[in-house]
């Protein structure tokens, strides 16, 4: 089902028991949290690199960010605040952030259980370790009495173009609610959502198991899915011309152009990802996925190196997205 | 009827969740349904919180590990330390039932300690000796034994 779920991802928030939070924390206890979390990881046979924010330089922060590897709240923490990157970018922990620590699991497509059986593995291995705070009643115990219980927030990135194009999100959200799950856009800011990229999740975290939230998520996804399949069909039927035309007049900018902004390249992404998906545009999905990221601020002006001016970033997009799409030239 | 979220307006909506085919029924007033649809518990609990310090509802009280008061709480809606839920268990739970639609934690916990499961062994095999007890009439040795389990189980609570 990657035609339309981009990513799965599961986060489990903990505390530890002894430690105050956040809000209470002093300067040693947060390094007291990372030295802890750091000597039970050394038990893994895989791989983390650890970074602290305390110094990091700020491009560097939002690369983080923009590869969902950490919160736009730890982004602007600085003492005591780090983050532990497994190698292959498939699990990262947040530390200090609102709660001591904050396990992100990814997986890309609809994998759900995949990511949430990473992030509960690593649970495993730092609990029989390490004491959590919890509570027979409350479960887990998070800085925010919102999080309290499983502490995890199960959730998958969807690619509904046509659903928004036919104004039907109002209709998707309801359902979301309805089944007290969450739908909002990721990109861009208020209503808008850049890229027609949405998150759904779940809001509540108390009184119900990991796999009854994880089994919700998904289940609501594919039923989203599967409307934005009826009116992509819908779309395609009416008009295949005039579809296929706004997919090639994107494609064709994205190949040619040689100065676009972000807004102006999610724009015409949205259009690369539903071509791909529906196989009218020669490119698959996984190098629109791999695009999204890499065309983003932080990732161009990391990638242009010292070299070239920033001002010129609007141009060096220009030059990853043709490689993206054509390999090359 | 006032609006089960915030205890302020008039409640207006009914909702109705469906989780896993269990439905809950909430009334709620028109803003507190905007806060739902957009799915931010934070600010519905927010909303809540400074619904109560406005009516002046704030109890007086500090947790006694990290020094958070109440007040301090209805202000973030952080809390300060795991100590805090006991502190403020009183005025918590309600509100985390209004915010979450459910009181009890299903899921995961933590690993058992083996003493911990050395009692609850020792617990199961002494329920076990009690039933066969009673259906035996012999009811000086079951009410031992009842004594015996209420003991065990008190050390447990004591320790969590």
């Amino acid at each position: 089902m990657s035609d339309i779920v981009v990513s799965s991802r599961v986060r489990l928030a903990r505390n530890y028991e002894d430690l105050p939070f956040r809000g209470k924390i002093s300067a040693q206890q947060c390094e007291e949290c990372i030295s802890r979390t750091l000597s039970a990881l050394r038990e893994l046979p895989e791989a983390y690199t650890y970074l602290p924010m305390q110094g990091m330089e700020s491009n560097e922060k939002k690369v983080l960010m923009e590869s969902h590897l950490i919160s736009p709240d730890l982004l602007r923490e600085e003492e005591g605040a780090a983050v532990l990157v497994r190698t292959d970018e498939k699990i990262a922990v947040m530390m200090n952030e609102e709660d001591h620590l904050r396990i992100q699991a990814f997986a890309p497509g609809d994998r759900l259980p995949e990511a949430a059986q990473n992030a509960f593995s690593l649970d495993d291995t730092l609990q029989k370790q390490l004491s959590f705070a919890f509570d027979s009643q409350l479960g887990y115990l998070t800085a925010c009495p919102t999080n309290t219980g499983t502490g995890m927030r199960a959730s998958m990135m969807l690619h509904l173009p046509m659903l928004t194009l036919f104004k039907q999100m109002g209709k998707v959200g309801q359902l979301a609610a309805k089944v007290g799950l969450t739908l909002r856009g990721i990109y861009g800011e208020g209503s808008e959502a850049q890229g027609n990229l949405y998150q759904l999740s779940n809001q509540v975290t108390l009184g119900r198991t990991e796999e009854e939230l994880t089994q919700a998520v998904t289940a609501t996804a594919r039923q989203m899915a599967e409307m934005e399949r009826v009116f992509r069909e819908r779309a395609w039927e009416k008009d295949p011309v005039a579809f296929e035309d706004q997919l090639f007049r994107s494609f064709g900018l994205l190949t040619n152009a040689r100065r676009m902004n972000v807004k102006e390249f999610m724009a015409h992404w949205s259009n690369l990802r539903l071509g791909a998906a529906m196989e009218k545009l020669p490119v698959h999905t996984e190098a629109c996925d791999a695009l999204l990221t890499a065309a983003q601020p932080a990732h161009v002006l990391k990638a242009m190196g010292s070299a070239l001016k920033a001002s010129e970033a609007d141009t060096y997009r220009c030059d990853i997205i043709r490689r993206a799409i054509r390999g090359g030239n | 009827m006032l609006c089960e979220e915030c205890g302020q307006r008039q409640a207006e909506v009914v909702m109705t969740t469906v989780i896993n085919g269990e439905s809950t029924t909430r009334h709620l007033c028109r803003e507190c349904l905007k806060k739902y649809k957009a799915g931010d518990l934070q600010a519905v609990l927010a909303a809540v919180l400074s619904a109560m310090a406005e009516k002046k509802q704030t109890p007086d009280i500090t947790c006694p590990r990290c020094g958070e008061t109440y007040a301090e709480f209805q202000k973030t809606g952080l809390l300060g330390c795991a100590e805090c839920y006991t502190a403020f268990r009183r005025e918590l739970t309600p509100l985390i039932t209004r915010v979450q639609g459910r009181a009890q934690h299903a899921g995961r916990r933590p690993p058992v300690s083996e003493e911990e499961q050395a009692r609850q062994t020792q617990m199961e095999a002494l329920r076990a000796q009690m039933e066969a007890a009673v259906a035996e009439e012999n009811f000086e040795e079951a009410a031992r034994l009842r004594d015996a389990l209420r003991a065990l189980s008190a050390a447990k609570e004591m320790k969590a």
